[in-house]
């Protein structure tokens, strides 16, 4: 996890929760529980969010306090999750979101 | 349906202020905010902030934070987290999202401290993934402790720009440009130059052409823009990011003052559209008070003080205190504001081109365009003095309100006088005892310690350094310029960490003695 900041110059070294398991796209990724979804997948390098419906372009993190709604995910099976301030939850199944589905487009 | 003397909107710095202020004075009051945490951005601020010992200054943002979340349990207010008010209607009635519920809430007043969002500016490829906000750059550093990425482009050279610039830096991102497509830096000169001179080069006058990428961002090009705002052909710039991040101002969050029929007002040296109020926060309408950046973009610490007035405004609305007590106590918060209102950035100078300080010393042209203070221009601001032995030299050039240095010199070396946005000056005839409190109480990271002859051909400078790692006594590298280049070879001879510095550490270099006046920071080989 090395974009995690391991220890910072003003902040120290940053108190977390613990570490649990989630799933990204079916793979298995760890994050801290309770920090927001998204900064768990930043933490993995994960950059793409979700697939727009219309035009099919990519979207990762832009304001990361649930304003623009960029960063939406299916979590859980739930569709337009805003990953940015929603906690992380130890066996979440977050999947990259193609227009309002986690199916991609050619088996939309 | 539940009712409160007072509702407030917003748990950021004035929403918090002004819960404080009306509890302590007896009115049942909740503060309602859609976040998580409690605290606004002030989480998010880990720079010392401006000001005098009243605004709190020196004191670093996430510090004031917790002071605040302190006094507002102590004073009672009840806040409460992941309630989004969606409403605003007739007789001060509140309609809050809370999970999946709507609930009603009755208000017999109203304080409205949403604050600002993030202004955004399209170009092609703004939409990939790794475009973000300074802010969202924040909390993902700041908040998560997770880096935001490893090369970015900034684009904004106001405040924000130029302080979330220096935060990338500090959590070991490289900020390979800092872009603005006005003709000169927007924030303190201070702010621009604690950032050029770790190497930072500045592109006024430059905006952003396009973002490259497919799937995330992988570059970015830039280029020259003219006084209309057009690109000048040929003056491309090319650089390898994977993030961009902008910094282009912040728009008040004024939709729920509208829709209660507040009378509003579009105004551009607010931000945008805001509610007509006076000086205390009242609104249009009996019993709405506004604070913070939703009545006007400013900072964290004039919101604040907005805040306290809200809240004693609001506890007079509704008889908690005399008009007497209201006016003494508005009265000493006037003062208090008035001081952060004043100077080169104060409200009321926005957008206007300052060429002279109040001393009527010319200002640093460099500064605007480049970031830094050049070396002619350097020698004619009183903090930068020349005598034998250590001496603070205080590269502070333009009139912004604060003051902690005058107050931070026990032997009374450095005076800012009554006024507070005066040049700091060097008292003639006092003993420096390098002791280093000032360079560490410097908000702006402005004031170095320099012996510019000790004897033996070199000279030693005490500079701020808040990076890690942090260098070690006998680490050999170079000295920078003001320009963030290397001047000279230089060796760490002291590393001073005191509790008293809060988390600046004083990181003394010795250097050719030639190189004095220009070698301001220091980077190990």
């Amino acid at each position: 996890m090395s974009e995690r900041i391991k220890e910072h110059p003003i902040l120290g070294v940053q108190e977390k929760g613990r570490l649990v398991r989630f799933t990204y796209d079916g793979k298995e990724v760890e994050g801290y529980e309770g920090e927001p979804i998204a900064a768990a997948l930043k933490a993995a390098g994960v950059m793409v969010h979700r697939y727009t419906q219309k035009e099919h372009s990519p979207r990762g993190i832009f304001c990361a306090i649930g304003r623009c709604t960029d960063c939406v995910m299916v979590v859980d099976g739930v569709p337009n999750v805003r990953t940015c301030i929603t906690p992380l939850a130890e066996g979440m199944k977050v999947c990259t979101q193609y227009g309002v589905s986690e199916k991609p487009f050619e088996e939309q | 349906m539940k009712r409160y003397d007072l509702i407030i909107v917003g748990a950021g710095p004035s929403g918090l202020s002004a819960g404080i202020e009306a509890a302590k004075k007896g009115l049942r009051t909740v503060v309602f905010d859609e976040n998580e945490k409690p605290g606004g951005q002030l989480f998010k601020q880990i720079h010392k902030f401006f000001g005098s010992k009243e605004h709190r200054a020196k004191v670093r943002g996430y510090v004031i934070g917790q002071q605040l979340l302190e006094e507002a349990d102590r004073a009672g207010v009840e806040v409460v987290l992941n309630a989004t008010v969606i409403g605003l209607y007739q007789d001060k009635e509140v309609v809050v999202k809370r999970g999946d519920r709507i609930e009603h809430y009755k208000g017999n007043a109203v304080i409205i401290a949403t604050g600002a969002a993030e202004n955004m500016v399209t170009f092609p490829g703004w939409t990939l993934p790794g475009v973000i906000g300074a802010g969202a750059a924040q909390t993902m550093m700041n908040l998560h402790g997770v880096l935001p990425g490893k090369r970015v482009l900034m684009l904004g050279s106001g405040n924000v720009g130029l302080v979330v610039s220096f935060q990338l830096e500090q959590c070991g991102c490289e900020v390979v440009a800092l872009v603005d497509a006005a003709p000169r830096v927007g924030g303190y000169g201070v702010h621009a130059a604690k950032v050029a001179r770790t190497g930072v080069p500045f592109y006024l006058s430059h905006t952003i052409v396009e973002a490259e990428g497919t799937d995330c961002v992988t570059g970015v090009t830039i280029a020259e823009v003219d006084s209309t705002f057009h690109f000048i052909p040929g003056t491309e710039k090319h650089f390898d990011v994977d993030t961009i991040c902008l910094a282009v101002g912040l728009s008040p969050m004024s939709q729920l003052l509208k829709m209660a029929g507040c009378r509003m007002v579009d105004d551009a040296k607010k931000g945008g559209q805001v509610p007509v109020c006076d000086p205390y926060g009242r609104t249009s309408l009996p019993g709405v008070y506004v604070a913070g950046d939703v009545a006007g973009i400013e900072e964290a610490s004039s919101a604040m003080i907005e805040g306290r007035m809200a809240g004693i405004a609001a506890a007079e609305y509704l008889g908690y205190i005399g008009k007497d007590e209201m006016e003494s106590e508005l009265a000493s918060l006037d003062k208090a504001l008035d001081g952060l209102r004043q100077g080169m950035f104060a409200p009321q100078n926005r957008g206007k081109q300052i060429t002279e300080t109040e001393e009527g010393i010319e200002v640093s042209q460099n500064l605007l365009l480049h970031g830094y203070v050049a070396d002619d221009e350097l020698e004619r601001y009183p903090g930068v003095t020349h005598k034998s032995g250590v001496h603070p030299v205080i590269e502070c050039t333009q009139n912004i309100p604060c003051n902690p240095c005058q107050d931070a010199c026990k032997k009374g070396c450095i005076s800012i006088g009554a006024k507070i946005t005066s040049l700091p000056i060097v008292v003639e005839g006092s003993e420096c005892i390098n002791c280093g409190m000032c360079v560490a109480s410097c908000s702006g990271q402005a004031i170095f310690l320099v012996d510019e002859d000790c004897g033996d051909g070199t000279a030693t400078v005490t500079l701020p350094y808040e990076f890690l790692p942090l260098p070690e006594v006998g680490t050999k590298g170079k000295g920078l310029g003001r320009d963030g280049k290397a001047v000279c070879d230089a060796e760490v001879v002291s590393v001073k960490s005191m509790k008293a510095f809060d988390k600046t550490n004083l990181l003394t270099i010795r250097i050719p003695k030639e190189y004095a006046m220009k070698a301001r920071f220091f980077k190990a080989v």
